[in-house]
């Protein structure tokens, strides 16, 4: 009876650990899905929301009212596809970076590589735009080169054009991204073990063969995690970026599932709209989440959540 | 072992009340909508000396914060009291969601009609109409208050909304020297050319490009093309499509209104997509300046302080904005001829508000949630805002530093550079630049260009006479010569360029959720569009762009939207004619 009081104890004294936790999943994570309630009436501040105001499901089937709104929404899809499928088909890129990182073997230049590469995580989105104009300009440094080289006559508009762009998106994540991508690699890789390579290099086993069969089997379940990961957030690129990138000619092709959302919400009023769009947004996240997590169950043996 | 267990408890309370702290405003709001006394003292007792804080919720404020500097001596001189600035503007929009939710917006508001009148329909706003006639210099105002608020819906004599910027010449005379907006000039190169005379928009064209081949670059040598737009602005101030394009479709006596353009006749409504209105026309007009290589082409992409920096560099050629000759009229340009002046076209015939009589739209109130020391307070303090006094230090600034007062009472300015150049203002009149302390309310009740009655002048320096002898200067004279007139306005005047429309203040229809979304999509459309059109290649290639976006537009609510923003400003319209 005694024993069983102070597991009881125990018990409520380790729940009372997690309580602040829990607290905090539930106010922050959990308690905003209440006002999911924003997407079935028609809401504008400063009116309460009252019963006269309820439409039922009118901003989902909104989306879909009329060509033109087809249209747009098809093309919102298609640039987050297109922009999330770029980064996706070239997630091995930090990973490759880590490796040819690992392998230079002067360490003051790799340290300094590393940095430099690292460095452009932490510069926000605006200053990096501001870099982009100062640079890509009629009268930037690009376009002085290339008129003194006497390249073109005119000006080329770099930001003003839709060409290619969310190739030109993918330049600008990864210079800012790849080398911060790269540290979980670099992680990985450090925690390879030292007699593995040596035992294979008494094989007979040159730099590129340790790569190939040392290095990058070690950290490709790190990779599929996060690739998993990463697929769950397909349908979140961020908006920042598109967002300072996005000017009147290039929209059509830039403006991403994120974007959208901003711009009907916080242009003007669209509230609702935009918290119908973000309800489907998430029910699609968790099940895209769900899909992956039973193929890695199925390939590896193992989810992940 | 006990300690431990005291140690892990407290550790975890500790915890739980950090987590909860995050809830901390959701309590102070709660305390706010119960009893009103509780948060008023809270706040009150921010002021380390007692003084009373007044919030204001202010939508025309650039400035966030405590007002500093000399406006704040003087309010603080007079009434003890300090002015807690809260511009959406500076925080974002999502501030007035947030404050109107909360129940208390502001002690004092400052909001346009609409805005108004919601927040009036949600008790956020008190009725001041039982002490309004106490306060004598409000009280003068009492037609054009009454006016107001008589448009709110549904009012029955109630006063919520005092007018700002009200004027006491009457609503349909214009006394204004410019107009807010015409085509501006280099006087120099327009000189050099031979003060050509133009027919029409094509002719401006030539002008400028002749202007531009003249003189490629700048001193610095950077290139200079006729006009630099940006599209930062695009659809503000309840009109869509792109602000520059906007701006100039008075030009041809023709004002957007929402979505809808209000013809010359003033009293017709035309579709924004109409190929024979204006919008087109001044569309088109870019377009052409683009092929004729006279458009920065940076324009699409450049925010609106690269655009300043181009003007103030003397990159530009053409300006459109009264205000913006600032960046580069300077008094030393003024003297040796190199300013922009209005130089008319002769097909165009330009629209103008008249003088503000019932105000520019927007309106102070005082929030429901203030208790009646504060009540009082306020009332006090705005009374006193739209006195000579007040005013005066508002227009005019401070005597002694940017006035000095002669014999006949007229005055004459002095340190004229103060607010351009942040002057240091001396400890006795409050300290700092002057800039800095300069009324960051950035609204008045009464327009600066109403008769002073203390000495028979305007309240803001020029239309001054001892001001306009000192800024009398030889290009002004050759314009004047070569116009025969005074000044643009009494040009305009003379030769029949002027749609003057009558100022009302009406209280207009606030958006549905459906209509919102409209405007929003319908703006994106038009304004994406517009900018590929002024880079179009050819005309072909202009309007192809033109009815694929009148496509898009009518997908996306378009006809709806114009023909409830037809409704919305005929009322206002209906008040406009009656005046006629």
């Amino acid at each position: 009876m005694k024993k069983m009081n102070r597991k009881k104890k125990r018990g409520l004294r380790e729940f009372l650990y997690v309580l602040p936790f829990i607290i905090m999943v539930a106010l922050f994570c959990y308690y905003p899905l209440y006002g999911w309630r924003y997407a079935f009436y028609d809401y504008k501040p400063p009116y309460p929301l009252s019963s006269d105001s309820f439409v039922g499901t009118k901003w989902f089937s909104y989306m879909v009212s009329n060509p033109i709104r087809r249209k747009q929404i098809l093309q919102v899809l298609l640039n987050t596809f297109g922009i999330s499928g770029l980064n996706m088909i070239f997630s091995w890129f930090p990973m490759m970076f880590a490796i040819f990182l690992n392998e230079i073997k002067c360490k003051p230049y790799q340290k300094f590589v590393q940095t430099v590469t690292t460095i452009p995580n932490f510069i926000s989105w605006v200053l990096v735009y501001s870099i982009a104009y100062c640079v890509f300009n009629s009268t930037g440094v690009v376009n002085t080169v290339l008129q003194n080289l006497g390249l073109t006559d005119t000006p080329v508009m770099f930001l003003q054009s839709s060409d290619h762009i969310w190739f030109k998106m993918w330049l600008w994540n990864t210079w800012k991204n790849a080398g911060w991508a790269a540290i979980m690699y670099i992680a990985a890789i450090t925690g390879i073990d030292e007699e593995l390579i040596d035992a294979a290099k008494v094989d007979g086993a040159n730099r590129w063969k340790t790569i190939l069969h040392i290095t990058i089997p070690t950290i490709l379940p790190t990779f599929f995690v996060l690739q998993f990961l990463n697929m769950a957030n397909f349908l979140s690129n961020g908006m920042e970026q598109f967002f300072v990138f996005e000017n009147s000619f290039n929209t059509d092709t830039i403006q991403v599932l994120d974007l959208y959302v901003y711009n009907l919400a916080m242009k003007s009023g669209g509230y609702s709209l935009s918290v119908a769009i973000g309800i489907l947004k998430s029910l699609v996240s968790v099940v895209l989440l769900c899909i992956m997590n039973t193929i890695s169950k199925l390939t590896r043996g193992e989810g992940f959540i | 072992m006990k300690l431990k267990k005291l140690t892990s408890v407290l550790l975890a309370s500790a915890m739980l009340l950090t987590s909860l702290a995050g809830c901390g405003s959701k309590a102070a709001d709660v305390a706010t909508t119960d009893g009103g006394n509780t948060a008023t003292q809270t706040t009150e007792a921010a002021a380390s000396d007692g003084t009373m804080v007044i919030e204001i919720y202010d939508e025309a404020a650039n400035y966030q914060g405590i007002q500093e500097g000399w406006f704040a001596k003087v309010v603080k001189d007079r009434f003890d009291i300090e002015l807690n600035i809260i511009a959406p503007q500076v925080a974002g929009e999502a501030i007035y969601q947030t404050r109107t939710s909360t129940g208390n917006l502001g002690d004092i508001v400052l909001l346009d009609s609409v805005h108004l009148a919601d927040c009036v329909k949600n008790g956020l706003v008190k009725d001041i109409s039982g002490d309004l006639a106490n306060y004598s210099n409000l009280a003068a105002y009492t037609e054009q208050i009454s006016y107001y608020n008589s448009g709110l819906e549904g009012n029955n004599g109630e006063i919520y909304g005092i007018p700002t910027e009200m004027m006491n010449t009457s609503p349909t005379s214009y006394s204004q020297d410019v107009i807010y907006s015409s085509p501006l000039l280099r006087w120099d190169l327009y000189k050099e050319l031979g003060c050509p005379e133009m027919k029409d928009l094509n002719d401006l064209i030539d002008v400028l490009a002749q202007m531009q081949a003249a003189h490629p670059t700048n001193e610095a040598g950077d290139p200079v093309y006729a006009m630099s737009l940006w599209p930062d602005w695009d659809g503000n101030d309840n009109m869509i499509g792109i602000a520059n394009v906007v701006q100039l479709t008075t030009w041809y006596g023709e004002k957007i209104k929402g979505s809808a353009i209000l013809n010359s006749d003033g009293a017709t409504f035309s579709k924004i997509t109409d190929k024979d209105k204006s919008y087109y026309k001044i569309l088109q007009f870019l377009n052409h300046a683009y092929k004729a290589g006279i458009v920065d082409p940076d324009s699409g992409t450049q925010d609106w302080n690269a655009a300043c920096a181009k003007m103030s560099a003397g990159q530009v050629n053409l300006m459109w904005y009264s205000w913006q000759v600032g960046f580069w009229n300077s008094q030393d340009r003024l003297d040796d001829g190199t300013a922009f002046i209005y130089i008319p076209v002769a097909d165009q015939n330009y629209y103008t508000e008249a003088d503000a009589y019932f105000g520019s739209g927007r309106a102070f109130g005082i929030g429901s949630g203030v208790d009646e020391a504060k009540y009082k307070k306020i009332l006090e303090f705005l009374d006193w805002y739209a006195s000579p006094e007040g005013c005066t230090f508002q227009h005019a600034g401070i005597e002694g530093f940017n006035y000095e007062v002669n014999a006949d009472g007229t005055y004459t300015a002095i340190n004229t550079n103060a607010l351009m150049d942040n002057l240091p203002v001396p400890e006795e009149y409050g300290g700092a630049g002057y800039s800095d302390g300069n009324n960051a309310i950035n609204q008045w009740i009464v327009g600066s260009s109403s008769i002073n009655p203390v000495n028979g002048e305007s309240y803001a320096k020029d239309y001054w006479s001892s001001w306009k002898e000192s800024t009398l200067t030889e290009m002004k004279k050759e314009w004047q010569s070569q116009f025969g007139a005074d000044e643009p306005a009494e040009y305009m005047k003379k030769n029949n360029k002027l749609v003057i429309s009558p100022n009302v203040a009406v209280s207009l229809a606030s958006d549905t959720p459906d209509m919102e979304l409209a405007r929003t999509e319908c703006n994106k459309a038009l304004c994406d569009n517009s900018w590929k059109m002024i880079f179009a290649k050819d005309d072909a290639e202009f309007d192809a762009m033109w009815d694929a976006m009148v496509e898009t537009m009518n997908g996306v609510g378009y006809e709806e939207l114009y023909a409830f923003d037809c409704e919305k400003y005929q009322v206002e319209v209906d008040a406009k004619n009656s005046y006629k």
